[in-house]
């Protein structure tokens, strides 16, 4: 199963979500993005959802959140 | 994919209310501080003293806090206020005329405004600690950010019902006890809904906004932790009149207080983003003062009642927490959430908004910045040298002023693109106050 790792931990709002959309634009059925971000990305999961995308995210003991999304 | 994250956000007139009003209870506080300055600076328990407190408090402070809360809510923990509108408008006017009728009766206008003023605050308070509260419940964010935002809430909701008790024994002349209820009320009031707010909004803009690491998980569940259990044994050790629990609940405090001041100033040194901009500047000073206060309240417990030493430690904390720490976060803070909340609701009706820059440009909030730190600079020789709160007082009610300025020309541009942007004209909604 083919991933594309977004590590958005650098960068300001609105980029890491721009680069997520970018993502899933072209992501294939079975691919997934993985989505690193010092945030949990509420208005990320909008998006998700509206599009049909499903989601799981994970906290890891840095403050790191791992949203791994894929075609629902 | 249609606009960016706009569905998390509450319209833009809800928090922006209280930004555009909040700014001038501080120009207000300061020129106060420099009218009745021998008043203000003779006791802590003056009633200019307790008057000029609560415009910074309730009148400032509060409703940058209930609007940055509002705003920050939605994206930070995914809880979505029902009808924000309709909370705003309830809201906003009963902590404006509230706040102003609380500070008026302290300064001389009567007993009748205090207790104005105590129904007022106590339903805007009450709404608001409901309404949030219900959707803070309702949040799944798995995160320490909604634990401590929770925590804040209920501590508002304390730290008010006290606020309105001491208001009866005013307005009212009811027969409670004045030094306890006073006691808590301070505490509840500073570390359990201000501290803990900015510490909440801290988790979430301090590595957004300034590039930082995040906060360690284990250290950000570890500090709403302490505080809050500062203020169990603090209050229990005043309402049964128990020392112990007293020092238990300053060592806890202070404990709580630094550790968030240190991290965060640790996480500030590992930036990725060496830029040193006025959010960032704004920050190290309010952590700064954070560290002084929790260095002078825990020094206060060594000097004895009623000393000279120990009046100027009081006054020195006092001045740390509410003309530094907390205004400095929101000199901080207040230009960018502006201009981001500007931008989040632009990008929804234009292909090119302006940058948050643009709206808010840096170099108005250095010179308003630099008028911060230079009244903050004077205020903090206070203890030393009492007639220096004038130039202080004036300084501070500039700066407050510089800030309502700015973020009313940001209001402007936002209200000017958007009408730009759109032919449909505005919406009551839209346009701010």
């Amino acid at each position: 199963m083919s991933e594309v790792e977004i590590d958005a931990r650098d960068l300001m709002p609105p980029e890491p979500m721009l680069k997520v959309k970018a993502a899933l634009a072209t992501l294939n059925r079975g691919a997934r993005v993985r989505l690193l971000l010092y945030r949990e990305p509420f208005p990320l999961y909008e998006v998700l959802r509206r599009e049909g995308f499903a989601w799981t995210t994970t906290l890891e003991p840095d403050g790191t959140y791992v949203i791994t999304m894929r075609h629902a | 994919m249609s606009a960016l994250s706009f569905e998390q956000a509450p319209p833009i007139s809800a928090p922006l209310r209280f930004f555009l009003t909040a700014p001038w209870f501080g120009v207000a506080a300061g020129l106060a501080l420099a009218w009745r300055w021998e008043a203000v600076t003779a006791s802590r328990w003056t009633p200019e003293a307790v008057g000029v407190v609560h415009l910074m408090t309730a009148g400032f402070l509060l409703q940058v806090m209930v609007g940055a809360l509002l705003q920050v809510m939605p994206v930070a923990v995914g809880a979505n206020v029902a009808k924000p509108l309709w909370l705003a408008a309830v809201v906003h006017p009963c902590l404006t005329l509230g706040g102003a009728l609380l500070s008026a009766g302290f300064l001389g206008v009567g007993p009748w405004a205090m207790q104005a003023a105590a129904v007022l605050l106590g339903v805007g308070v009450l709404g608001f600690v409901v309404v949030t509260g219900l959707a803070l419940l309702r949040s799944a964010a798995i995160g320490p950010t909604l634990l401590v935002l929770r925590l804040a809430v209920g501590g508002l909701l304390v730290a008010a019902a006290l606020g309105v008790a001491l208001t009866s024994i005013f307005g009212f002349g009811a027969a409670l006890p004045l030094v306890e209820l006073l006691d808590l009320h301070v505490a509840w009031a500073s570390l359990g809904w201000a501290l803990l707010l900015v510490m909440g909004v801290g988790y979430l803009v301090v590595p957004m906004f300034q590039l930082t690491p995040a906060y360690p998980v284990r250290v950000a569940r570890a500090l709403p932790a302490l505080v809050t259990a500062a203020l169990a044994a603090w209050t229990v050790g005043t309402v049964w009149s128990v020392d112990a629990a007293r020092w238990l609940g300053v060592g806890l405090g202070v404990a709580g207080v630094a550790g968030f001041a240190v991290t965060t100033l640790r996480l500030q040194s590992l930036r990725r983003r060496k830029v040193t901009d006025s959010t960032l500047l704004a920050w190290r000073v309010s952590m700064g003062c954070l560290l002084a206060a929790a260095v002078a309240q825990g020094a206060l417990r060594w000097l004895p009642e009623g000393g000279a030493a120990r009046s100027r430690l009081e006054t020195f904390t006092g001045l740390a927490l509410f003309a530094g720490a907390f205004p400095a976060a929101i000199n901080g803070m207040l230009p960018r959430i502006v201009g981001f909340i500007g931008w989040l609701h632009l990008q929804r009706v234009t292909l090119t908004p302006p940058t948050m820059q643009q709206l808010m440009p840096e170099a108005r909030g250095k010179w308003q910045l630099r008028t911060f730190l230079a009244a903050l600079a004077l205020l903090a020789a206070t203890p030393l040298w009492a007639p220096i709160v004038v130039p202080g007082g004036l300084l501070f009610a500039l700066s407050c002023a510089l800030l309502g300025w700015h973020v009313s020309l940001g209001a402007r541009a936002y209200a000017r693109h958007r009408r730009e942007a759109t032919s449909a004209p505005l919406t009551p909604t839209d346009v701010p106050h």
